[in-house]
């Protein structure tokens, strides 16, 4: 995989789990059924895409450092 | 004071701050450094949040305020104050045989987003019925309520144990204790939230460090 496409790709982990934690940190701010429901959809929902797609990176990163 | 909430807080900010270097600039991950902030920031201190934020979750869903929060429950809310010693939850609160702060969930442990996993879908299931669904007029338990629950405080209690009604007749301790006389049960402590009975009641000051309520 080349460089500018594993820098795509950690921008978009990034930006999900960015999303993730926003929505998380809002929630710990209300003690109410839906702010527990907003804490596991979207927020613990985007973390875990955004961190899934961080280790699918790091899974096709190798290819960037094989000899030609 | 350092609270278990701000740590949280504090460990999601420094979480958002190392993923937004990433986000700035993926490119610092071409060198070692850059690619261990990499796993730290996307990996580690998200898994970490996430889960510090899941168990302070958890834990307020324990609390009255939080069963209380839902307009259905005003009514529920408003018992714990009965100034009616014949009513069972008010009598647990006001004379805390219940802590306050989990007075529900102390007695409907079972009823809750805890303990087994069918437990969990029925608490699920009220945020549906409270939000896509439709609210029964007289809210009631989805089971009858166990002795179970009550008896994991009195069990062993002198009260309990030697109280003249409860040993009124050969067998009857026993038959409450295996849960096929209910606590419940008409005559004994019947009136329990008494919501119907609200109307007609009268209501207890609760008196507070921070004055009465």
């Amino acid at each position: 995989m080349d460089r500018s496409k594993l820098e795509r790709r950690l921008r978009t982990s990034g930006v999900l789990v960015l999303a993730g934690l926003g929505v998380e940190l809002a929630t710990l701010f209300s003690s109410h059924p839906t702010a527990f429901l907003l804490f596991i959809f979207p927020g613990s929902v985007l973390l875990l895409i955004g961190i899934v797609i961080f280790l699918l990176s790091l899974l096709t990163a190798g290819e960037t450092t094989k000899p030609q | 004071m350092v609270t278990w909430t701000s740590l949280i807080v504090a460990i999601i900010v420094i979480s958002i701050v190392l993923v937004s270097l990433i986000v700035v600039r993926p490119s610092i991950t071409v060198g070692k450094g850059g690619k261990i902030l990499a796993f730290v920031s996307l990996l580690v201190f998200p898994a970490l949040s996430g889960g510090a934020g899941m168990s302070e979750h958890m834990e307020r869903s324990k609390r009255t305020e939080f069963c209380l929060s839902c307009h259905t429950m005003t009514d529920h809310g408003k018992s714990l104050h009965v100034d009616d010693p014949s009513f069972l939850a008010a009598a647990h609160y006001q004379n805390n045989r219940v802590p306050r702060d989990q007075a529900c969930f102390t007695c409907h442990r079972d009823y809750t987003m805890f303990g087994d996993f069918k437990a969990k879908l029925r608490g699920l299931r009220h945020v549906y019925v409270q939000y896509l669904g439709k609210v029964p007029d007289k809210i009631e338990l989805y089971s009858p309520y166990n002795n179970r629950e009550c008896l994991h405080c009195h069990q062993g209690a002198r009260s309990f144990e030697e109280g003249a009604t409860h040993n009124a007749e050969p067998g009857r301790l026993e038959q409450i204790k295996v849960n096929n006389l209910s606590c419940n049960s008409a005559g004994c402590h019947e009136t329990v939230h008494g919501i119907d009975k609200l109307s007609d009641a009268k209501f207890w000051n609760e008196v507070r460090e921070d004055g009465p309520k």
